[in-house]
């Protein structure tokens, strides 16, 4: 490959403002990483109590969870971002859609944020259901035959052992938040990947800016990872083997 | 203490328990046997309604079990229960274990509570391993262990479900001495298991069951020396025959 290398270009300061390639880049990676920490948190706790309630002895609201993850896990997590950027304003009270489309702050942002945390909220759903059906019926009887309700049932017996055996494919979730955060640029959010095609406009480095951005999603899904690893090792329950 | 009345289940179209009656007297013990599949688990698991039944009546120390009003954590804070597989909470280490019906139901303080199950513990021999895990014991201890948690809420009465059957050979009589202790001491037990040497030893009443339905429901003298039903009498001669 006869390619001219040229890695201090992002320290050039870029023609359409004041501010270095690099300063881009790293812009692009604080909302990157700002609205892949935002959807997280929104899956983590809508898709626990959703995941939970469908195994709940409740079957209206075991239908209308699994409606849920149904819907969100059905429909492209694309096709999802575009409907809530342009179909969901059009659906609220004339006076609310004309704030969202027109005054709302940081708009595109908050969009993003919501698409992909609903979005993810099915898939850690479906997980946390998963765990919680993976563990021994006797688990829970254990915890009746207490006299626990079935909320403590659920809040000390079997959900501390469930959330600990979803560790590893909650990690995977984790890391496809930063990864599906991807799609954000389409709507216009000046992500990882939107800043990485605007140097490429600018400067002609296409290669190194799209290596760049690569790079800088890697390390965001590897330090995704070791966090989980480590949150793995500190809650391991000594003597416990999960395939019992 | 404990009275079943016509008791009858279904899972779907398939009918498990068929019109059961009888009864466990205060200070009583009564083993229920039968072969696999005959429903006494299942009939023992509805009597602190970790089964709903469809028909009959339960009734524990006055209360109606399947009456929709009961208030049935409070009925089953007070009924202990030991399972087949110890169902001890793996996270949670054998103090924790001990401790947390009695802060969590009973509400009881952290101190208290750790004291009273410490002195249960040193009772069925384990308070070496009070900061220890379930996964770190073996079978025989966890299910003293999990003796000792029922034991901890002070049932007025205390379920078995086949609290041998998933234990080493080895480990078996280490679980049963507790259980005769505990039997010699008056409390009311409902056991469910295979242990005939158990059932001769402290039984009061043998309850045999075949099919769903309570077959045979005798003295212990009266169902170990002239078995009325045929049924009854090929089970003992099969399981007592080596």
């Amino acid at each position: 490959m006869n390619y001219q290398w040229n890695w201090s270009f992002f320290l050039d300061t870029a023609m359409s403002s004041d501010e270095t390639y690099l300063d881009w880049l790293i812009s692009g990676l604080g909302w990157t990483v700002a609205i892949a920490i935002s959807a997280w948190i929104i899956a983590l706790v809508l898709g626990s109590i959703i995941g939970t309630l469908r195994t709940a002895p409740n079957k209206l609201l075991a239908t209308l969870a699994n409606a849920w993850v149904e819907t969100f896990r059905n429909v492209p997590i694309l096709v999802q971002l575009f409907l809530w950027f342009f179909v969901f304003p059009e659906l609220l009270p004339r006076e609310l859609s004309l704030w969202v489309k027109q005054d709302m702050p940081a708009k595109e942002f908050f969009t993003a944020t919501i698409a992909l945390g609903l979005f993810t909220s099915a898939r850690v759903a479906e997980q946390v259901r998963a765990g919680i059906q993976s563990l021994p019926r006797g688990q829970r009887n254990a915890g009746l035959a207490l006299g626990f309700t079935q909320a403590q049932t659920y809040r000390f017996v079997v959900l501390p052992m469930a959330f600990r055996i979803i560790i590893p494919p909650l990690t995977s979730e984790f890391m496809n938040a930063f990864k599906n955060s991807a799609v954000a640029f389409a709507i216009g959010v000046m992500d990882l990947t939107f800043v990485s095609r605007q140097i490429v406009e600018e400067s002609g480095h296409v290669i190194e800016s799209l290596l760049a951005a690569t790079l800088l999603y890697f390390l965001c899904a590897f330090l995704a990872n070791r966090i989980m690893v480590f949150i793995e090792r500190r809650v391991r329950v000594p003597g416990f083997i999960i395939a019992k | 203490m404990i009275d079943i009345k016509n008791v009858s289940k279904w899972y779907g179209n398939f009918k498990v328990l068929t019109d059961c009656t009888t009864n466990v007297a205060k200070g009583e013990v009564v083993v229920v046997c039968g072969p696999s599949g005959s429903g006494k688990s299942t009939l023992i698991k509805c009597v602190n309604a970790l089964e709903p039944i469809q028909q009959g009546q339960i009734i524990v120390d006055g209360t109606t079990v399947s009456d929709p009003k009961t208030n049935l954590p409070k009925l089953r804070a007070r009924v202990g229960m030991v399972f087949q597989h110890f169902e001890l909470f793996p996270h949670m280490s054998i103090t924790q274990n001990l401790a947390i019906g009695q802060i969590k139901v009973l509400g009881r303080s952290k101190d208290e509570a750790i004291e009273r199950g410490i002195k249960l513990l040193d009772r069925v021999g384990l308070k070496a391993h009070a900061n220890k895990f379930p996964g770190e014991l073996s079978g025989g201890q966890q299910q003293r262990v999990a003796i000792a948690r029922a034991l901890s809420m002070d049932p007025i009465c205390m379920l078995f479900d086949e609290p041998t059957s998933a234990l080493d050979p080895e480990m078996i009589n280490e679980v049963l001495d507790v259980m005769v202790e505990l039997a010699q001491e008056g409390m009311t037990m409902m056991v469910v298991t295979h242990e005939m040497g158990f059932a001769r030893k402290v039984a009061h009443r043998v309850v045999f069951m075949d099919a769903g339905q309570i077959v045979e429901d005798a003295k212990k003298d009266d169902f170990f020396g002239k078995p009325r039903s045929e049924r009854a009498q090929q089970f003992l001669s099969k399981i007592l025959s080596h």
